[in-house]
């Protein structure tokens, strides 16, 4: 019997291997159906309505030239009024986190926990500190002893690939000749260079290697030197437009295994990415193909006659191996008519070896979902015409989404170019536009080859021949102003090579280095050392005192910190038990605290860079298709969702939420969001411009919310600020209003029946998204609070009565706004877009383009805006304006005059180099109009709290964009250690046994 | 040499058994999806040039075959998640002192005074000290032990300050810093403990001291205490000893709520947390299947040999 139940173990552990070997069946697919887009994006130009051509004008928007660096003022910041500290006493920094850093090697950490030992223990060549009016920052030299030096005409030539006359290539980075490590081994310009070549070892596959690689500080040659030997992708064929740069088909060469060859290299496509066409676009092909574009003329067979006759159109599955059907017919009649895919056994066509969808119209089992454990689902959306090209392209994919050209393929990337084009193929697009018929796909091909394996000598980073404390960085592309030196303000990877290169190991057969996990392992060169670390239980760090920073006159009395200890406390009341005590100096608040200490004089709010939305996509067909599939809340009724597609509808779910009480109801930190962005978002890098103080972004709020006319002489505000502040987002009776009006409207477009009306048997259902894995008390406790407060809002309407509302499953962590994009659920809330703070410009591509859009129905290229630059009005999509052109792509703007549009235009970009008034002015249209669509509507700013302790001092009171509030540098102890204990030791300091942090 | 025998038996479904359960770990966590090379941001090569190194684009069983190779030379890897660039056992032993002192203290707690109670309501059998030892075991096996943690830290910790609330671990495990800090994690790990040794005892010296032979001894002259601890006790002991030593063997497990309650740092959360890593701490999560199975199952073993040498009359694999 043993022996049996043993077999039957054993074999069932076999059978479950080779399945997870993939060698029992094919893998299930593991995304849900997705219904087709509606919208098909266009990056470009909008033509003009008639074809009489029309004139190019100009407009003077390019920065002009500077000269050169901006100047810095070198002067150390001093903070007035400050105590001065006791050079003898101890001051120690107590803190309690919920999670410790396990590693801090800076050339493999992912976690942010790891920046705690990295932010005390190291330095960087440049740090930001207060202006000199303490109310912004400024980047200051720190292991540099001078701001960056341009020096690119030193290295002309070819070796680097700079030409005569480029700048902001090759910079100089001199250090001061005091840095150390802390054991006391000085730290010249031969460590940097080592650091980074340890980072790109190609045998260690470093996470961090591609810091200097990618994005805007690319050394020359690092990444070469990083993969050297490895196959890879990389340029574009034709990245630039550029007419020298397309390859044409007689000088096509084809490898031995029949790949085409540009130059050499094998030419490959990507379905999801559209190449230079949209560099940082993660769609291509394949939204094509989902709109429809690749998949007509399908197989379509007709079985019956006259009225009985029914179409079966010919699909391929997943696989393309297996073949479908599924019937369809003509509903309606002239231009109302449409087809409607449904599923039907009855009149299938009698053909072997094939299946006949038996279910649902958007997606379908291989196989009895009811009966067989092995049935299939698959997604419409996954199904593409198994005869077209689109599908052909598809099963050439190897397993990282690269299509390799054979010639065969070449004439089908040809062609679904040319459709794109609405050419039937490339032949006929070759009769209208000639050779670049041929070529153009090359502007989305990607070269691959494998890496040259290039010696570390090559790579653009090294000692300064003249100067063993200069660095030369040799960079691909230019990079000039804040962002350069944005970029320098870090360490460059420095390591102590000699503690490094001990540390290298093998596990598993897989290169491993233990540096930064212990104390032993790592070496400090930064203000603080590590004196102690246990794992997932404490860090301490003492001063360091290597650090040349303790010997600049401007510290004297800066750092007065001696030792901070950080001590792991996984559960918040226990930090906070701690903090009363008087264990811990500081305690961020929780969403349960904020009733004891939201005004209490010791809170310090800090607001970050991220704005909570309720996000809808109101495709109408989607909502058509939802609610006929959707079960009623209440049994008996008819559900209809298509109402959501109404802006007045949207609206009024906007104005009925009152924010303040939002947030305190779910997030008690959080503020009320009035706009896109938020106040910590930078518009102005270089002088630390905060872009909601900017006038462009203060009338788009006060636009938004209707109190434009308000301000002034005539209006109820005196200032803007003023203005703005009063604004709520509340507006009870206005929503009731616009409901009603949506309601009109909607049921005057027959959106619903009158038989239903009459009965009353019918409600408006609104699925809620619950991102996470559903133990958020978050989007819990939200989806009950809005569920209540919208459903009171419609009282006194006509659609009392009629709302409910339905919770998601988890939709997960990472991937949930796909869940909103194809209409599974209707409203998502509590979501958003994080990062960028300083990139305002190139975060709108979030709002606008529909690779990112949490609401993809809203077409932005075929919205037009209107912008008055340079005196004209111009006018382009929105997706011209909020995606190419503030990233840097020149659009065709048509300009408009009275009213009316011309087919004059003006060519005109809005990138790094364009004026930044002008800047604003697009970003400030462009966040108009995303507002203005009601589909992401502003709720919550992201924001914490902090507890400060009685014994420490903040530098500054007023938090400050990257400086904070001055951190450990300016922090300064109204206690030393001795006081302090015995300050918490006396009970008369003592209330209820606990220091008396509340108001 | 039935014994013998038996133990050879035992060894050898052990392995077989310990090979099913780490071969179904492995292929369970392998097919836990990861997350795509784009979602991190970062330039996809080098995530997949690192997973390619790893060997995680090979099949399954391929991969399982590697990491018994690498197991059996005691190289069980580096952690990817968790604590990156640390080797995965070194972790594992450096926390395992603090699961072991806190869970030991806890049974050199309980054993006497489990063992103490039981006897106590043995004795007095029906009598108030028995109900009110009985009912006090009924609460304390029922309420499982997170929840005396919270009695115990807002009581004794926070209200009469007799214990700090947190565990210094600065001094080392087993310094008398680190016990003291533990006092209050120690009592909410022994409350069961003791409830569940109070009970077992009470029951097996009941059956024994109303047995035939323990009349017997009473009739021969001894006396209640002498026959008691003489015969009734160490009889009692053949079921209950076991149990104790498979308490020392699981002491190992750790206990997952009351390190994170009381901030000790030890093994108890390393499990869960490498499965919930994004992706799995493969490492670590194997590591850890094969300890606790291996645990787990020599416990087995140990319990099963110890009644024969605690009660030589129980002759093991004999027909």
């Amino acid at each position: 019997m043993t022996k049996k139940l043993l077999s039957f173990l054993l074999l069932g552990l076999f059978v479950l291997s080779l399945a997870g070997c993939g060698l029992l069946f094919p893998n299930k697919p593991t995304e849900g159906p997705t219904t087709q887009p509606t919208t098909q994006p266009s990056s470009q130009p909008t033509t003009a309505p008639t074809t009489v051509p029309g004139v190019e004008r100009t407009i003077d928007f390019e920065l002009e030239e500077t000269g050169g660096q901006t100047e810095y003022s070198l002067d150390p910041t001093v903070l007035p009024n400050r105590p001065t500290k006791n050079p003898d006493a101890s001051y120690t920094y107590n803190l309690a986190s919920n999670g410790l850093p396990t590693a801090w090697n800076i050339h493999t950490y992912q976690s942010n926990a790891s920046t705690l030992v990295l932010d005390y223990c190291e330095d960087s060549f440049y740090t930001f500190d207060f202006n000199e009016e303490l109310n912004g920052y400024r980047i200051l030299p720190a292991m540099a002893s001078q701001m960056p030096v341009d020096v690119t005409e030193d290295y002309v030539g070819e070796t680097w690939g700079i030409a005569q006359g480029d700048k902001g290539k090759a910079y100089k980075v001199t250090l001061r000749h005091d840095l150390k490590f802390e054991d006391g081994t000085p730290i010249k310009a031969v460590d940097f260079v080592e650091s980074v070549k340890w980072l790109l070892n190609p045998q260690a596959a470093n996470y961090r290697a591609d810091s200097v690689y990618s994005g805007s500080f690319k050394i020359v040659n690092a990444e070469s030197y990083f993969k050297g030997g490895t196959y890879a992708y990389g340029a574009f064929v034709s990245a630039a437009y550029g007419e020298d740069e397309y390859v044409y088909p007689t000088d096509w060469t084809y490898s031995e295994e029949g790949i085409l060859q540009c130059n050499g290299k094998d030419v490959a496509i990507k379905v999801g990415t559209l190449g230079n066409w949209s560099p940082s676009a993660t769609y291509g092909l394949e939204r094509y193909a989902q709109a429809g574009y690749f998949g007509q003329p399908r197989t379509v067979v007709t079985v019956g006659e006259g009225e009985e006759a029914q179409e079966f159109v010919k699909y391929a599955s997943e696989d393309l191996e297996t073949v479908v059907w599924r019937t369809m017919e003509v509903v309606g009649e002239g231009e109302e008519a449409d087809y409607v895919w449904y599923a039907d056994n009855e009149g299938q066509p009698d053909l072997d070896n094939e299946v006949v969808v038996t279910d649902k119209p958007d997606s379908y089992y291989l196989g009895d979902p009811d009966e067989d454990d092995d049935a299939v689902a698959i997604a419409w959306a996954n199904c593409p015409d198994p005869e077209s090209v689109y599908a052909i392209l598809l099963s050439s994919q190897d397993e990282k989404g690269y299509i390799q050209l054979t010639e065969e393929l070449v004439k089908m990337v040809q062609d679904c170019v040319a459709i794109l084009h609405g050419f039937e193929d490339v032949e006929a697009y070759a009769e209208d536009s000639g050779d670049y018929a041929y070529v153009e796909f090359e502007e989305m091909a990607f070269l691959g080859s494998t890496y040259e394996e290039v010696d570390f000598e090559t790579v653009g980073i090294k000692v300064d021949p003249e100067d063993e404390y200069s660095i030369i960085f040799i960079l691909e592309k230019e990079l000039t102003g804040f962002y350069l030196n944005y970029s320098l303000c870090t360490s460059m990877y420095l390591v102590d090579t000699t503690l490094y290169e001990s540390l290298i190991g093998e596990s598993q057969g897989v290169y491993t280095n233990s540096y930064g996990t212990s104390v032993d392992t790592y070496k400090s060169f930064g203000p603080y050392k590590l004196t102690y670390f246990l794992k997932d239980s404490q860090i301490t760090m003492e001063k360091n005192a290597q650090w040349y920073g303790y010997t600049l006159e401007e510290n004297a009395n800066n750092y007065w910190t001696t030792k901070i200890v950080v001590k792991q406390v996984e559960k918040a009341s226990d930090r906070l038990n701690m903090f009363l005590r008087g264990s811990t100096d500081s305690y961020g608040l929780q969403a349960e605290d904020m009733n004891d200490y939201q005004s209490s004089d010791y809170t310090y709010y800090t607001e970050g860079d991220s704005t909570w939305f309720v996000a809808i996509n109101p495709d109408f067909a989607a909502y058509e298709s939802m609610q006929a599939d959707a079960e009623p809340v209440t049994p008996g009724n008819k559900v209809y969702k298509t109402i959501l597609a109404y802006k007045e509808f949207r609206m009024a779910l906007s104005f009925s939420l009152d924010r303040a009480n939002y947030a305190l109801t779910l997030d008690p930190l959080g503020g009320v969001a009035k706009a896109v962005y938020g106040n910590m978002i930078i518009s102005d890098p270089e002088n630390g411009t905060a872009y909601r103080t900017t006038e462009q972004a203060k009338d788009v709020i006060l636009k938004f919310w209707d109190l434009a006319d308000e301000v002034g002489e005539d209006g109820i505000y005196e200032t803007k600020e003023e203005a703005i502040e009063s604004i709520t987002g509340y507006d009870l009776a206005g929503a009731k209003t616009l409901f009603e009006e949506a309601y009109n409207k909607w049921v005057a477009d027959g959106c619903i029946s009158a038989q239903d009306i009459e009965s009353g048997n019918w409600e408006i259902q609104i699925m809620i998204g619950q991102p996470g894995s559903g133990s958020s008390a978050y989007y819990n406790d939200g989806y009950v609070y809005l569920g209540r407060v919208w459903a009171d809002a419609v009282t006194g309407t006509p659609l009392e009565g009629h709302l409910t509302f339905k919770q998601s499953a988890p939709l997960g962590t990472t991937d949930f706004s796909k869940y909103l994009k194809n209409n599974t659920v209707d409203v998502l809330f509590g979501v958003g877009w994080t990062g960028s703070a300083l990139d305002p410009y190139g975060l709108m591509e979030a709002y606008v383009a529909p690779n990112y859009q949490y609401d993809p129905a809203w077409d932005t290229s075929s919205t037009m805006l209107d912008i008055e630059i340079g005196g004209y009005t111009l006018r382009a999509s929105v997706f011209d304006w909020g995606k190419s052109a503030l990233s840097g792509d020149t659009i065709k703007a048509l300009i408009v005059e009275d009213g009316v549009l011309t087919n004059d235009y003006v060519m005109i970009h809005c990138g790094t180099t364009c004026k930044p008034e002008i800047r604003l002015d697009v970003l400030a249209a462009v966040e108009g109009a995303v507002l203005d669509q009601y589909d992401m509507i502003p709720t919550l700013l992201d924001a914490s709290a902090t507890l400060k302790g009685m014994k420490i001092k903040y530098g500054v009171e007023e938090y400050v964009f990257g400086v904070g509030r001055g951190g450990i540098k300016y922090m300064t102890f109204n206690y030393t250690d001795d006081e302090w204990a015995q300050y918490i030791a006396n009970s008369d300091n003592l209330v209820d046994g606990v220091l008396p942090y509340k108001k | 040499m039935y014994l013998l025998k038996y133990i050879s038996k035992r060894l050898a479904l052990m392995l077989v058994t310990f090979f099913i359960i780490v071969m179904g770990c492995f292929v369970l966590v392998k097919l836990l999806p990861n997350i795509p090379a784009e979602q991190f941001g970062k330039d996809m090569e080098v995530i997949l040039a690192r997973r390619e190194k790893l060997g995680y684009n090979l099949p399954i069983i391929q991969q399982f075959w590697r990491f018994l190779k690498y197991a059996f030379q005691g190289d069980f890897g580096v952690s990817e998640q968790l604590y990156i660039g640390s080797e995965v056992w070194q972790i594992f032993v450096d926390k395992l002192p603090y699961t072991v002192a806190v869970n030991v203290y806890s049974i050199f707690l309980s054993i006497p005074l489990g063992l103490g109670l039981g006897i106590i309501a043995a004795i007095r059998k029906n009598k108030w000290q028995d109900h009110l030892i009985s009912t006090g075991v009924m609460i304390f096996v029922s309420i499982p032990s997170f929840i005396y943690g919270f009695i115990v830290k807002y009581l004794l910790c926070y209200k009469l300050k007799w214990f700090e609330p947190l565990m210094d671990a600065s001094q080392g495990p087993w310094s008398f810093r680190a016990f003291e800090t533990m006092i209050p994690a120690i009592l909410c790990l022994s409350f069961s403990s003791i409830a569940g040794f109070a009970r077992y005892t009470r029951a097996e010296l009941s059956e024994v001291l109303t047995s035939d032979y323990l009349l017997l001894a009473r009739t021969k002259g001894l006396s209640r205490q002498q026959a008691t601890i003489r015969h009734a006790l160490r009889n009692s002991m053949v079921p209950i000893f076991p149990m104790i030593l498979g308490e020392f063997i699981s002491i190992m497990g750790g206990s997952l709520i009351i390190e994170q309650m009381f901030t000790i740092p030890g093994v108890g959360k390393l499990y869960i947390n490498s499965v919930q890593a994004t992706p799995p701490d493969y490492n670590f999560f194997m590591l850890d299947t094969v300890f606790y199975t291996f645990i787990g199952l020599f416990a087995g073993i140990i319990v099963d040999i110890s009644y024969g040498i605690i009660d030589p009359r129980i002759r093991m694999g004999a027909r």
